[in-house]
């Protein structure tokens, strides 16, 4: 690898990208403290195993590093796409460890399925992820639970419905409808 | 949106949420992908929920991987980027002669046939067809067609990961899907070349899947 550019904290997320599209250490290096404890813990969420989650975060970044040159911005932010590969990658490893998923009983999803917060929440959370984070809460439980299932675990909605004990209709209605409302408030947040 | 194409747009119903989570599968996929082509207002649709999914990701709290995680990642990358290197240049070496076979023999084709057909236009029939392998929305690979009968396909893949045999095929204008062949992935990697039966401009996608018939990526070209 090549070294070219000098990378601080302000660089963008698309300029660090480029410069490991051309092979540029610093950029890697800097991409990879950049995302590292985001794609760590993404992936530990899912996959509840430390070992497990440096594997997949591991796989997820080597992809990233690889297809840096093929990176579309149209098709999403740096920081969706590399989320994305890590969801998908470690949703991935835990089907094919257990190809009949069990509940997910790990932190994230107590995190994320509870109403208490942490007081340090709000210093860490960005303002985009902020307005996220309490469009879920403000979802009733069952719905948030579904979206939780689905979105962050990747269960179907037939693994919602056998997961939760509910019918397949009502675990439809329940991610449909928390779905509509994390719509209705992000164009809220987003209307001037 | 007439009628029909709002009757359209209901049956698809719960298939838009499961596609926009990544969970839909099967068949169901394929006729979403399929009515996606033809309906705006469920391609804007899905991109807002996509949106949503994707934001909630962010929601997933920081963990802090082991000592040395960093330091494995970046020799793992190095070791890996030394090998793809080296397999670019080989690679880069037979595809450029590929691609020199494939010019040659469409030009040389297309000259037989623009000299009997005399009306041809020789811009429209030597003109080769190119498009990129998707696949999850990320290109991994790109596949050009000859003009002519036969045509000869280049097929360029880097799929990151999968590695063993996988097949090849084409799906005609007439909506008949063909196999062209076979051939290997190596650490993710492969380039091929091959004759298509056909007339290269009858092909409207070609795609690659695994022994179970599981399309790994695919590549679609203007009608």
């Amino acid at each position: 690898m090549r070294t070219r550019g000098n990378y601080n904290d302000e660089a963008s997320d698309e300029a660090l990208l480029s410069g490991v599209a051309v092979g540029d250490d610093r950029a890697v290096l800097a991409f990879v403290r950049r995302y590292q404890r985001r794609l760590f813990g993404l992936a530990l969420g899912i996959v509840g195993d430390p070992g497990m989650a440096e594997d997949v975060a591991q796989e997820a970044f080597i992809r990233i590093l690889r297809h840096a040159a093929v990176y579309d911005a149209r098709r999403g932010s740096v920081a969706t796409w590399t989320l994305t590969i890590t969801r998908n990658l470690a949703i991935d490893a835990v089907r094919v460890r257990r190809p009949i998923p069990t509940a997910p009983e790990d932190r994230v999803f107590l995190t994320l399925v509870s109403d208490e917060r942490s007081p340090d929440d709000a210093a860490v959370l960005s303002d985009s992820v902020t307005q996220a984070r309490a469009a879920l809460d403000a979802l009733p439980i069952d719905q948030r639970r579904a979206i939780v299932l689905a979105v962050m675990y990747g269960r179907t909605v037939a693994e919602v419905a056998s997961l939760e004990a509910i019918p397949l209709g009502t675990a439809k209605s329940r991610i449909r409808l928390g779905l509509a409302k994390l719509r209705e408030a992000a164009a809220v947040a987003e209307a001037p | 949106m007439s009628r029909d194409e709002s009757m359209k747009c209901e049956a698809l119903g719960d298939d838009l949420i499961e596609f926009a989570l990544g969970t839909l599968s099967g068949r169901s996929r394929s006729l979403v992908l399929d009515h996606l082509e033809t309906c705006a207002h469920c391609d804007a649709e899905l991109e807002a929920l996509a949106g949503i999914a994707d934001t909630m990701l962010w929601l997933a709290p920081e963990a802090e991987p082991s000592l040395g995680f960093e330091t494995r990642l970046i020799e793992r990358y190095r070791s890996s980027d030394t090998r793809r290197l080296s397999t670019r240049r080989r690679r880069a070496g037979v595809f450029a002669l590929a691609a020199v076979l494939v010019a040659v023999l469409g030009i040389g084709v297309d000259a037989i046939v623009t000299s009997h057909a005399g009306t041809t236009s020789p811009s429209a029939t030597t003109r080769p067809l190119t498009g990129r392998l998707m696949s999850d929305g990320n290109v991994v690979g790109q596949v050009s067609i000859s003009s002519g009968s036969p045509s000869w396909m280049i097929m360029d893949v880097d799929t990151g990961a999968i590695s063993g045999v996988v097949w090849c095929q084409v799906t005609l204008a007439n909506g008949r899907i063909e196999t062209v062949g076979k051939f290997t992935l190596a650490h993710g990697y492969g380039s091929w070349i091959a004759p298509v039966k056909d007339s290269g401009s009858h092909v409207r996608s070609a795609r690659i899947v695994n022994s179970n018939g599981t399309v790994l990526a695919e590549a679609t070209f203007a009608a």
